[in-house]
């Protein structure tokens, strides 16, 4: 194939505008707007360090910024166990698994809006069909008030973000799975290898790369979480279940304190990227290198 | 000479008969771990699928019922002549007919936008060579990772003053429209630049060789034979696209101002803030929001699934 230079830079001009205009441009300028005082309409004002001082020194920010981590402490984990265990329970040879699979993955396919709406429903506290069972089968005499109580509200984001989210590394790591030879299976079971032994000593070392490539994922999800809380608590009550990004989309789009909430956003990168980089550190400790 | 015979024999068939009942005995266990297995899988599916079960059946109660203690499993309204009233009231007196019709322009738009950007630079990245290429890349992927959060505000104030007086200027308009929600579209798509780069570089070179001795020019070669051999890929990228766009809430959030521009997830969201705890209603919504992708789904879950899943995995 001959073409000019510029040939190849048509086909990627599009690509170029975008990246130039929706990813380096804003990064660059939120970089920038961080340093400014900037209220709705009222110009921009430099103001140096001055968010940054303010955010460390406000106990809000605190409270969000723990409430983040708890909800990726939780979250991560549960969603990572949750995805794989159903790639094990669907990768079987079963007449009919297409339509369990389909049916596992289905939450992810949805507006997070519209089932948002109905985990509101199943968890209100008093009429809501979960505290009807705790109370009726479980014996619960005072089960708990779910949304409305700031102990329970990151709670119920958590579980319903992981039950959304599950289906993508459910599918990751069947592709996962699929790619172990089973002649390593075959020859654990000559050796008189249990199904746990299997698991512990052949899957999950196998599936090692797969659990990388799902944590960076999943860690990244965990940390841009906005739709849920959007649409299930506005952060609330108070802000006990309140995480950076929808903090950072209060500030800006309710409260319209541009340069504010772009130096939150600044801290949610810096917290990204770091946890990330720790994460490629210490990949070579546990994860195992040319397993296919 | 009759006993060794008879003996073998006799040792033999106790042995056959040994196998025998072994086998019979390994077919029902079998069987029963196979019913076992379905049993899980029907448990666990039942478990996720619960919240869907549940909105179906509240917006099939009248609303009187809806608040019933123990709470009623069978809607009042099943197969009764009003059994789809909720939803009747939903289109008749709340636009949700325009917002379901906003949200699949949308929807649709920018899809199409994701197919055009994509296909293009996942052409010149499969087979062009070109200066900064791996950088580009790189960049794109790396990119990806930054959080929205950090991109939106500066976007948001570019819009306000750059992209909307210009577009007021030519007698349009970018806040309070569907282009902030479609326009990105076509510019940017990591998944999909990644997932047709992949597609096109599995594709023989030779291919391209008597088009070239025809004399046929590097955009003919894409559009006239990558792109359509690339359907299957394209019709991946199609579908995700369009479910992305179709749920997506926050440059909606932000952008959309006025009742008739509003996409289901938003015109949802309003919709909770006006009817709090009108359950049936409500969740009645969320079915609208969410049954045209199920439908989508069961058509077409192995180009979905299996999409995602490569995607996923050679990322």
């Amino acid at each position: 194939m001959h073409y000019s230079r510029i040939t190849p830079y048509l086909f990627i001009m599009p690509m170029i505008i975008g990246l130039i205009v929706f990813r380096f441009g804003p990064i660059l300028a939120s970089f920038l707007i961080s340093f400014t005082e900037w209220r709705g309409t009222v110009p921009p004002e430099f103001v140096g360090l001055g968010n940054y001082e303010e955010l460390l020194n406000s106990s809000i920010f605190w409270e969000v910024l723990i409430n983040t981590f708890e909800f990726a402490l939780m979250f991560v984990p549960l969603t990572m166990i949750l995805g794989l265990a159903l790639a094990l329970l669907v990768n079987q040879k079963l007449r009919g698994i297409a339509f369990f699979r389909g049916m596992y993955y289905l939450p992810a396919i949805t507006s997070m809006v519209a089932v948002a709406l109905v985990w509101n429903w199943i968890f209100t506290a008093r009429f809501g069909i979960l505290n009807h069972v705790l109370r009726t089968y479980f014996g619960v005499s005072s089960p708990p008030n779910w949304l409305a109580d700031s102990d329970t509200a990151l709670l119920v984001l958590v579980i319903v973000s992981v039950w959304k989210s599950a289906g993508l590394p459910m599918l990751i790591y069947l592709a996962g799975l699929k790619g172990i030879p089973s002649h390593l299976y075959e020859a654990a079971r000559i050796d008189g290898a249990n199904g746990w032994q299997q698991f512990r000593y052949i899957t999950l070392p196998m599936l090692t790369p797969i659990t990388f490539f799902v944590l960076i994922i999943t860690i990244f999800d965990a940390f841009g979480t906005f739709e849920v809380t959007f649409a299930m608590t506005g952060g609330g009550p108070l802000y006990s279940s309140s995480t950076l990004p929808f903090y950072i989309y209060q500030n800006a789009f309710n409260f319209f304190r541009y340069g504010f909430s772009s130096a939150l956003a600044y801290v949610l990168m810096l917290i990204v990227v770091i946890i990330t980089l720790i994460n490629f550190r210490y990949r070579d400790r546990w994860v195992q290198r040319d397993v296919y | 000479m009759f006993t060794k015979p008879l003996t073998f024999q006799s040792r033999s068939t106790m042995r056959t008969r040994r196998k025998l009942s072994g086998l019979y005995g390994h077919e029902a266990q079998h069987k029963v771990r196979r019913a076992m297995n379905y049993a899980l899988l029907t448990i666990v599916a039942l478990l996720m699928a619960f919240p869907f079960i549940w909105m179906v059946i509240t917006t099939l109660k009248s609303s009187g019922n809806i608040f019933s203690l123990p709470p009623m499993l069978i809607p009042d309204k099943l197969f009764q002549p009003d059994m789809f009233s909720s939803y009747a009231t939903l289109f008749e007196e709340h636009n949700f007919a325009r917002y379901t019709l906003n949200s699949f322009w949308v929807a649709l738009m920018a899809a199409i936008g994701q197919l055009i950007a994509s296909s293009l630079a996942g052409f010149a990245f499969a087979r062009l060579e070109f200066r900064g290429k791996n950088l580009l890349f790189g960049l794109l992927l790396a990119t990806a990772l930054i959080p929205v959060e950090v991109t939106i505000i500066p976007e948001y104030l570019l819009a306000i003053r750059v992209f909307d007086p210009i577009m007021k200027a030519l007698g349009g308009a970018w806040i309070d429209t569907f282009n902030p929600l479609i326009v990105p579209s076509f510019f940017v798509g990591t998944t999909g630049t990644f997932l047709l780069r992949e597609f096109f570089r599995t594709l023989p070179r030779e291919l391209e060789e008597a088009a070239v001795i025809d004399g046929a020019t590097v955009f003919q070669i894409y559009s006239r034979i990558y792109v359509p051999l690339s359907l299957p890929a394209m019709t991946t990228l199609f579908l995700l696209a369009f479910i992305n766009n179709w749920n997506a809430l926050l440059r909606a959030v932000i952008y959309i101002k006025s009742p008739e521009n509003r996409t289901l997830p938003i015109g949802l969201t309003t919709f909770q803030n006006e009817y709090t705890a009108q359950w049936d209603l409500l969740l009645a919504g969320s079915v609208v929001t969410i049954l045209p992708l199920i439908v989508i789904y069961i058509f077409a879950q192995r180009y979905i699934v299996e999409g995602i899943a490569t995607t996923g995995l050679k990322s």
